[in-house]
């Protein structure tokens, strides 16, 4: 097995930060279970989706998240913080 | 402060097209068939099982179970937790080359670490790298 490469989508950028994914997507202030948008906003969860998956090939940091904003999304939620 | 992982990142190189990559999805919101066992939401260790759902899936087949989030939004419309329309309409508009065989669907929460990342979550990666064709995966949690 020589692995298989993967891209995060993720609403809690801390937690996820935690584990050091090779590869991660931050659509910020997108709250949780909205990974890829709200309901039926097809045009945006499309593009959040495809960005992630343009993160497989462009040159990112192995094991940080990359934050992007969306201001399609609406209204911003906090995402969930690491108890320090 | 955040801790980090102090394990290696298991970062593995994209070196095909995208537009020739057939690409599976892996979530942890809890995602499954109508027809398969829902996850145990009833033992708070929760539950390390998963579920393979194929590409021909209808999206209005799949449900979550899952007690940790609200997913009143991926009971509308799926595609917020597992793209899998989405996912074909790249496909169609050429964007990636396909879907893969086998998308995985398994209830994120567990008090169970251990046996999630040395048992569950290999079991899962073996699942994809065994006959679902997958060139990279998209992974979601809730």
């Amino acid at each position: 097995m020589r692995g298989i490469p993967t891209v995060l989508v993720t609403v809690s950028p801390e937690v996820s930060a935690q584990m050091r994914p090779p590869r991660a997507l931050y659509p910020k202030g997108f709250k949780i279970g909205n990974s890829l948008g709200r309901p039926h906003m097809r045009a945006l969860q499309r593009q959040v989706l495809t960005d992630a998956l343009s993160l497989l090939s462009e040159n990112t940091r192995p094991g940080e998240v990359v934050t992007r904003e969306y201001a399609d999304y609406g209204e911003q939620y906090d995402p969930p913080r690491v108890k320090g | 402060m955040t801790t980090l992982a102090r394990k290696c990142v298991p970062f593995t190189p994209f070196d095909r097209e995208l537009a020739k990559s057939n690409i599976a999805i892996v979530t942890a919101a809890g995602v499954h068939l109508r027809g398969q066992e829902p996850f145990n939401i009833a033992d708070e260790m929760g539950d390390l099982g998963f579920r393979i759902i194929t590409p021909d899936t209808d999206s209005s087949g799949l449900m979550v179970t899952h007690h940790h989030y609200d997913h009143a939004d991926a009971d509308a419309d799926i595609n917020v937790v597992f793209p899998l329309d989405l996912l074909r309409e790249l496909e169609a508009d050429k964007v990636i080359g396909g879907l893969a065989r086998k998308h995985i669907g398994y209830m994120g929460y567990t008090m169970q670490l251990k046996a999630m990342y040395e048992g569950t979550a290999p079991e899962i990666a073996n699942e994809i790298d065994r006959g679902s064709r997958a060139d990279a995966v998209i992974l979601t949690g809730g």
